[in-house]
């Protein structure tokens, strides 16, 4: 199982499509820095399928003001949480 | 375990180094080693001992050398990246006739392949990227 990593917004880059076509059946998905723009719920669209293994960085999500808004598909993990992530995956993967 | 991270982004353009050095100080509190940083790139600007923030704002390079002294993290800077970019120890300033260094201790100079060196001796490699 693989983490992958993106830091682009779905609005402002589309490599989050290449980081689909990339993905695993059991790979995680972590959203952070500008990537969190893509937990929202009027952008979660862009991340069909990937409920249970799809992250976004709390304190990204609380420095845009996006911690309420953030969708209810998306888990919300803090720092430790991440780097939690990173021990269950294999290895990580950057998407920039 | 142990974990290298590897920072390509500047520091106060991106937010990768700001990104990195949490991810660094969480994993170590979580109880890993976080045995090197390597920086590539842009991100060889975070070894830029000339860096003078306001002072009210944070200090990476000074983060980051607090990093090597309190839990021995090795702060590698990729050699190719940092003559382009004007980073420049104190023996590379003399090879190539500058009137200074920017680059000092803890941070070292060191060539690319210690990158793959970095990437099979430890068990995690976490990129930070602009």
């Amino acid at each position: 199982m693989l983490l992958h990593l993106l830091n682009r917004a779905p609005s402002s880059s589309p490599v989050h499509q290449d980081v689909l076509r990339a993905m695993g059946e059991e790979d995680g998905l972590m959203l952070i820095e500008d990537g969190v723009f893509g937990a929202v719920s009027a952008q979660v669209k862009h991340f069909p399928g990937l409920e249970g293994r799809l992250f976004a960085l709390r304190e990204d999500l609380e420095a845009r003001g996006l911690a309420g808004r953030c969708d209810a598909r998306v888990i919300i993990v803090d720092m430790d949480g991440f780097v939690a992530l990173t021990e269950d995956a294999q290895r990580t993967v950057s998407w920039f | 375990m142990r974990y290298a991270l590897l920072v390509l982004g500047g520091p106060y353009s991106h937010q990768a180094a700001h990104s990195a050095l949490r991810f660094a100080h969480a994993a170590i509190a979580r109880g890993h080693r976080v045995e090197t940083v390597f920086f590539y790139h842009d991100g060889v600007y975070n070894a830029s001992h000339l860096s003078a923030p306001p002072q009210d704002e944070p200090h990476l390079v000074d983060a980051w050398s607090e990093l090597r002294r309190t839990h021995g993290t090795a702060l590698q800077v990729c050699v190719a990246a940092a003559l382009r970019r004007g980073l420049l120890d104190a023996r590379e300033a003399e090879r190539h006739g500058k009137s200074g260094a920017s680059l000092e201790p803890p941070f070292e100079l060191t060539g690319l392949g210690q990158l793959l060196d970095i990437s099979q001796t430890h068990e995690r490699l976490i990129t930070f990227a602009p």
